[in-house]
């Protein structure tokens, strides 16, 4: 397929292509995120992540159709999915863990809230492709004979930010502190006076956030919404949560950018319909070779 | 674990082909039960949900159209007609269980549908081996009419669609460095295929193929592809797809080379790609059978009644839906009889002048219509004289 490219041609076709998959691998870093925070805590993986990404793709679209202006939409699409995180957790997974539920419960809960989400979002937004403005797109910026597209450097710059703002979160704030007592022992930590289901709530908004921010971003990126769409995006996300070691957060990041770059890679060499396997492909190799993935820790036992 | 892991990756799976199943059934049917003897009925197959749900719905809009106005004068035979929509979801599966069922309900003379070639080449062996006419307004594969004799078409074959598209872009705009990015399904691989075959018969005048990129429909971000068609220097694309793709495409595209020129297929002309596509598709053009903009009274008077009812403007696959039911119709007051076997050989010899032009059915059971050239301008679909 490549042959009829000149070498010269195949050396821009990759550096491009490299920033094609950095852009799409922060943003699924910022989904990533949300399954590492969550699992930090509870040691549960949240399959619903990727229905609430989709969830504030829809919102923040709403209220762009409803005239509130980019910015608006995006602050409350942000905040909306928060919450929806939040009630997630309140209405399905709080009472099962009063009952002290096995967490195979939780986990097969989770994938019904994902359904549910997914289906409530087809009765109400309908399930065609919407199209969704493309609000930071600012040209093509040029680098010699690479050309970089703006919307992949916001992309990637707003990402950044956002994952050190989080780091920051959890390493510097109160609350943070009160999130690593609550990773490391919850019972103790409630022992010293740390309101756990508030902290996992706290948890919960911060994860159902970001999954917002990558939501805009990515929606803005292929200008295009649907229910659907998170699923994929979801099961990738996890995939690179895995990757680079689920409950650690820079972990995401990296697993986050390998994922996406070799997305990118391998649907210039092998083709598109390869580019949705790689994902896997590497999870079940590093589920293979080292099961903590690429940075987690050794100790994990309860999953 | 690395089990606990593998018995949830599994779980995703299985979600993942629940997530599918949503959707309502929409559609409005005349339905009531139906008696054996005293209607006649027509099934309607195509996607009623999903993403190509347009194209379901406008089929079963179409047919409930022409059906009514034929009630109105007492039906045919005498009979009532009834329009009886299934949902094949456009899957291959869905669509060969749907003909089953629609095979075993001795009332229908006839079906209009399935959307998508390889679907309606998964459901044609059981129309044929049960003596079911098939009349497909969009499968446009080369191979779908030699499927049986019961099988008919009323969609131009795609290799004339590919010439007349081709020669948009390479005579009426003057382009020669070609692009081609198509849907890795059965129809996008071999409309593909005979796209490069057609330039390669031009190459002569310098004509060629810089790049073909089969993308997996639906997948959202093209942007390897496009980054590779833009290295290899197209100037003009080929979109091989429905308005989902070309829509997406032309966006994307526009941000890498807003210049880029886009060349579509007739399933691109649909309401949703202007919805979708917004600025991106304007100039896009592509070659159609039926233009809802036309000046012609019989056209006109269609596209105004089918606005007033159903809010949007027909498509092109619409209206050749439309043209199917009438063809059906009309073969069944020709035959006088219900045998399928009789209406069968009517629906063959049949001429039929509607709103898509004149039909005729040559001895493969297609038909050959004349294009129109549509292009975008101004958020609008207009004709290209």
């Amino acid at each position: 397929m490549s042959g009829i490219l000149t070498r010269n041609c195949v050396a821009t076709v990759i550096i491009q292509q490299l920033f094609n998959g950095l852009a799409l691998g922060m943003a699924y870093a910022l989904i990533a995120v949300g399954y590492s925070l969550v699992f930090g805590i509870l040691r549960l993986i949240n399959f619903s992540h990727g229905a609430v990404y989709a969830f504030s793709a829809h919102i923040a679209l709403l209220f762009v159709g409803l005239n509130f202006g980019i910015i608006p939409a995006i602050i409350l699409s942000i905040v909306l999915t928060g919450i929806l995180g939040v009630l997630i957790d309140k209405t399905a997974l709080e009472p099962l863990r009063m009952n002290n539920s096995i967490p195979m419960a939780s986990l097969i809960t989770t994938i019904g809230m994902s359904n549910i989400i997914q289906n409530l979002l087809m009765i109400f937004f309908n399930t065609e492709r919407k199209s969704f403005p493309a609000f930071f797109d600012f040209g093509m910026i040029k680098f010699g004979s690479v050309q970089v597209n703006s919307t992949q450097v916001v992309m990637f710059v707003v990402s950044l930010i956002l994952l050190v703002f989080l780091t920051l979160i959890i390493n510097k704030t109160k609350l943070g502190l009160a999130m690593r007592a609550t990773e490391q022992n919850s019972k103790a930590a409630s022992l010293m006076g740390i309101n756990t289901n508030f902290v996992i709530s706290a948890t919960f908004f911060l994860g159902g956030a970001s999954a917002a921010i990558a939501g805009v971003l990515i929606s803005g990126y292929y200008q295009i919404v649907y229910p659907g769409m998170g699923f994929m995006v979801g099961l990738k996300a996890f995939a690179a949560a895995v990757l680079g070691g689920i409950g650690v957060l820079y972990g995401s990041v990296v697993g986050g950018l390998v994922v996406g770059v070799s997305e990118s890679y391998a649907a210039t060499f092998m083709g598109s319909s390869y580019r949705d396997s790689v994902a896997f492909i590497i999870l079940i190799l590093v589920l293979i070779i080292r099961p903590t993935g690429l940075f987690g820790k050794k100790d994990i036992k309860k999953v | 674990m690395k089990r606990k892991l593998s018995i949830i990756l599994t779980l995703a799976m299985v979600m993942g082909t629940f997530a599918g199943c949503a959707g309502k059934t929409s559609g409005t049917s005349s339905q009531s039960g139906g008696k054996a003897s005293g209607t006649i009925k027509i099934a309607v197959a195509g996607p009623m949900t999903g993403d190509n749900a347009e194209y379901g719905k406008g089929f079963v809009n179409a047919a409930n159209m022409m059906v009514e106005q034929w009630n109105a004068k007492d039906g045919v035979l005498g009979k009532k007609i009834e329009v009886v929509p299934y949902d094949d979801k456009n899957s291959g599966e869905e669509a060969a269980s749907i003909a089953q069922k629609i095979v075993s309900d001795k009332d229908i003379i006839g079906v209009i549908g399935h959307f998508a070639s390889g679907v309606s080449m998964a459901a044609a062996p059981t129309y044929q081996e049960n003596k079911v006419i098939e009349i497909s307004p969009s499968a446009s594969h080369p191979d779908y009419s030699g499927m049986g004799t019961y099988i008919f078409r009323n969609n131009t074959v795609i290799n004339v669609e590919a010439a007349a598209g081709l020669d948009m872009a390479i005579n009426d705009l003057g382009k020669k460095n070609i692009g081609i990015i198509s849907i890795k399904t059965d129809w996008g691989t071999s409309t593909s295929a005979i796209v490069k075959k057609l330039v390669t018969e031009k190459a002569s005048t310098g004509v060629k193929v810089v790049a073909h990129e089969e993308v997996m429909e639906g997948s959202d971000d093209y942007s390897p592809a496009i980054t590779k068609l833009n290295a290899a220097g197209a100037d003009v694309v080929i979109c091989v797809g429905m308005y989902n793709l070309v829509a997406p495409v032309s966006k994307q595209y526009k941000q890498v080379n807003p210049n880029i020129a886009v060349v579509g297929f007739s399933n691109a002309y649909s309401q949703q790609l202007l919805d979708l596509g917004g600025k991106a598709v304007e100039g896009l053009r592509f070659p159609v059978i039926f233009f809802s903009g036309s000046e012609n009274p019989k056209v006109k008077t269609y596209v105004d009644e089918y606005k007033k009812r159903f809010g949007s403007t027909p498509s092109a696959l619409t209206s050749q839906a439309y043209d199917s039911v009438g063809i059906l119709l009309e073969a069944i007051k020709t035959a006088g009889t219900t045998d399928r076997a009789k209406v069968r050989d009517a629906v063959a010899a049949i001429k039929y002048d509607g709103v898509t032009g004149n039909t005729v059915f040559n001895e493969k059971r297609d038909v050959q219509k004349s294009f129109v050239k549509v292009t975008v301008k101004d958020g609008k679909f207009v004709e290209i004289k």
